[in-house]
C-alpha cells in the first residue's frame, strides 16, 4: 500500500509540472478573439473592472463608483482598499487589479519601473495630514506637540505605508517649528506603540479609544464621525499626491484607462473634493 | 482454519483510486510548505533573515509568548477540563459549545471581542484602568490572545481524554487510600497523557502561527508585540517578498522542529494527534 502511495504522488507531481509548463499558452489563445468580440458590440458588451486603492480612498470611491456605473451602463466597479504598498505588492505578484490608485507616486513608479503599467502615472488628488484623537480625547491632547509628552499612546501605521512616510516628515517639519522641542521626533517615535496594517486601521483604533492620538489624512477625520482633530500648523503640513496607474496585464486596458481619466476629470474630482480630498499638486 | 488464500485488499481499480485520491491531498497539504522552505533556503534569504534584528527578536517573542501561553493553558485548562469531563450539571453542554467557540471564531473577531472586554474603553477597561493595569499594546496582550484561541484545543483533548480515563482505576485508587491528587497524578493523568500531549501540541502550535487577534488586540510593535506571523505579512505588504518568506520559512522550522522533538521525547508513549477529540 505504501509504496502505491508514493508511486502514485510521483506520478502526479510528474503529472502536475508537465500540466503547469503546457497551462501558459493556453489562456493567451482564447483571449484575442474575446477581445475581438468586446471591441464589436462596445455598447452590448459589460466590463468589470477592479481597481486597487488606497484606504483613505474608501467613502470616495464609493460614491465615485455609484456615479461612474450610472454614467457608463455596463461597467462595474470592483473596489478594494489596503494599504497602496500592499496593493503594489500583490500587484506585482499577479493579483488581477485593472486600476492601482495609491497615496503617493512612488507605488505607481514602482509598477512603472518593473513594466507592469501601461502609460504613465496619472495625479488625480491632494492631501494633507492632520492630528485625530478620540472623541472624549482622555489625554487631552490640545496641539500636535502634546504628541511628545511622555506616556501619550500614538498609533501609527507600518514603516511602507504612505501615510508613515507623509507623517515621519511633518513630524522632522514640526519638530523645527518654534515651540516644539528638539527632539519631537524621538520622543513622537517613542510614543508609537503599534505600527497597523493601513490608515483606516489607524482611525478604527482611535475610534474605539485604544490610541491616544493619531496622525492621518484630513479627508480621513473628515469621513468618521467618532474622532476630533487637532489642527497642524499649514507651514509644517506635508501635501500628499495621489497617483493613479493602469495595470499592463490588465484585459479591459481602454474601459480603465477611461476610468482613469474620469476619476482625474470634472466628474471625478468634484466627488473626490466632496469627501475633503485637494487638486493634485 | 480457512483452507484457500484469503482474498487481500489492496488490489483493483477501488484501491488505486483510494490511494489516488490520498496522494493528491497529501501533496496539496504539503507542497506549498515544501515549496516555501525550498525557496527560502536556495535564494539564501532564510539565512540573511536569520542575521536581522526583526525577525530574531519576532522569533524570541514568539517562542517565549507561546511558553507562558502553554503554561496559562495547562494551568487553567487542566481544572476546565476536569470540571467538564468530570461533572455534569445543567448548561453543561452550553458551557463546552462556549469554551469551543475560539476554535471557530475568525481570530479578528477574536480580537475584537478582547479588545472590548479589556481595551481601555473595554467592559473592564474601568477597573483594570483603575488597578492601574493596561493591557493592549503589550505583550500581556500577545499572551492573552494567544491563550485564548488556542487553549480550547488543549480543552478539548483534555476533557476528551480524561473522560476516557476508567472510573474503576480510580475507584481502586480510592479504596487503596490514594488523595485526589495522589490519584490525578498517578493515575488519571498518565492514562489520558496521549489525548493530554496531543492538546498541548495543538495548543502551541495554534498559539504560533496566532496573527489576526494578535493584531487587533495587542497592535503591532518590534521587540514587544510583533510576533513571526506580523513579521511575515508586515514583510510581504511592504514590498520584501524575500524577507516574508524567510520569515515564514523559520515559523515553518520552528514548528516542524517542535512537532519532531515532541515526537522524539514522546514521554515514555507513542503521540498520537488522532487521539484528539
Amino acid at each position: 500500500m505504501r509504496s502505491r502511495l508514493v508511486t502514485s504522488i510521483a506520478a502526479l507531481a510528474v503529472v502536475l509540472a508537465a500540466c503547469s509548463s503546457g497551462a501558459t499558452p493556453a489562456p493567451s489563445a482564447p483571449a484575442p478573439s474575446a477581445a475581438a468580440s468586446v471591441a464589436a458590440s462596445p455598447a452590448a458588451a459589460s466590463v468589470n473592472l477592479t481597481i486597487y486603492a488606497a484606504a483613505s480612498l474608501k467613502a470616495a470611491l464609493a460614491k465615485a463608483t455609484t456615479a461612474y456605473e450610472a454614467a457608463n451602463p455596463g461597467t462595474t466597479l470592483a473596489i478594494s482598499t489596503d494599504s497602496s504598498a500592499a496593493l503594489e505588492t500583490k500587484i506585482e505578484q499577479g493579483a488581477p487589479a485593472d486600476v492601482l490608485l495609491s497615496a503617493d507616486t512612488a507605488n505607481p513608479q514602482k509598477l512603472v519601473d518593473k513594466g507592469l503599467a501601461a502609460g504613465s502615472i496619472t495625479k488625480f488628488a491632494g492631501n494633507l495630514l492632520t492630528v485625530i484623537v478620540p472623541m472624549a480625547n482622555p489625554a487631552g491632547i490640545q496641539t500636535p506637540a502634546d504628541l511628545a509628552k511622555p506616556g501619550i499612546k500614538v498609533i501609527a501605521a507600518g514603516d511602507t505605508v504612505p501615510i508613515t512616510k507623509y507623517a515621519t516628515q511633518l513630524v522632522a517639519n514640526l519638530a523645527k517649528q518654534p515651540g516644539y522641542p528638539a527632539d519631537f521626533a524621538a520622543r513622537y517615535t517613542a510614543n508609537v506603540v503599534s505600527k497597523e496594517e493601513n490608515v483606516a486601521a489607524v482611525v478604527a483604533k482611535i475610534e474605539l479609544g485604544e490610541g491616544d492620538a493619531g496622525i492621518v489624512y484630513v479627508t480621513d477625520a473628515k469621513t468618521s464621525t467618532k474622532v476630533a482633530t487637532v489642527a497642524v500648523p499649514d507651514a509644517a503640513n506635508v501635501p500628499a499626491t495621489y497617483g493613479g496607474v493602469v495595470v499592463k496585464a490588465s484585459p479591459n486596458l481602454a474601459a480603465a484607462q477611461a476610468f482613469l481619466a474620469w476619476l482625474a476629470g470634472p466628474d471625478g474630482q468634484a466627488i473626490l473634493a466632496s469627501f475633503g480630498f485637494l487638486p493634485p499638486s | 482454519m480457512a483452507a484457500g488464500r484469503v482474498p487481500r485488499a489492496g488490489h483493483g481499480w477501488g484501491s488505486w483510486s483510494l490511494v489516488g485520491v490520498a496522494g493528491l491531498f497529501g501533496l496539496f497539504l504539503g507542497l506549498p510548505v515544501v515549496v516555501l522552505v525550498g525557496r527560502a533556503v536556495v535564494d539564501g534569504s532564510l539565512a540573511r533573515a536569520l542575521g536581522t534584528q526583526v525577525v530574531l527578536s519576532a522569533l524570541a517573542l514568539s517562542l517565549t509568548t507561546t511558553a507562558v501561553s502553554l503554561v496559562l493553558t495547562v494551568a487553567f485548562g487542566l481544572p476546565l477540563a476536569l470540571v467538564l469531563a468530570r461533572r455534569t450539571f445543567r448548561g453543561s453542554s452550553w458551557v463546552e459549545a462556549i469554551v469551543d467557540l475560539p476554535i471557530v471564531l475568525p481570530p479578528s473577531v477574536a480580537g475584537l471581542a478582547l479588545l472590548l472586554l479589556l481595551g481601555r474603553r473595554g467592559l473592564l477597561g474601568g477597573p483594570l484602568d483603575a488597578l492601574g493595569i493596561e493591557i493592549p499594546f503589550t505583550t500581556l496582550a500577545v499572551i492573552l490572545a494567544q491563550t485564548f484561541v488556542a487553549a480550547p484545543y488543549f480543552v478539548r483533548s483534555a476533557r476528551t481524554g480524561i473522560a476516557g480515563v476508567d472510573r474503576d482505576f480510580e475507584d481502586a485508587a480510592r479504596v487503596d487510600g490514594a488523595s485526589e491528587l495522589q490519584l490525578f497524578r498517578s493515575i488519571t493523568v498518565p492514562l489520558a497523557g496521549t489525548a493530554l500531549s496531543a492538546g498541548l501540541v495543538m495548543s502551541w502550535a495554534r498559539a504560533l502561527g496566532e496573527f489576526g487577534a494578535t493584531i487587533m488586540f495587542a497592535g503591532n510593535l518590534a521587540g514587544q508585540t510583533q510576533t513571526l506571523p506580523l513579521v511575515v505579512y508586515g514583510e510581504f505588504q511592504g514590498g520584501d517578498l524575500d524577507g516574508s518568506i524567510a520569515a515564514a520559512a523559520i515559523l515553518v522550522l520552528a514548528a516542524l522542529g517542535v512537532l519532531v522533538a515532541v515526537r522524539v521525547l514522546h514521554w515514555g508513549r507513542v503521540l498520537d494527534l488522532r487521539s484528539l477529540g
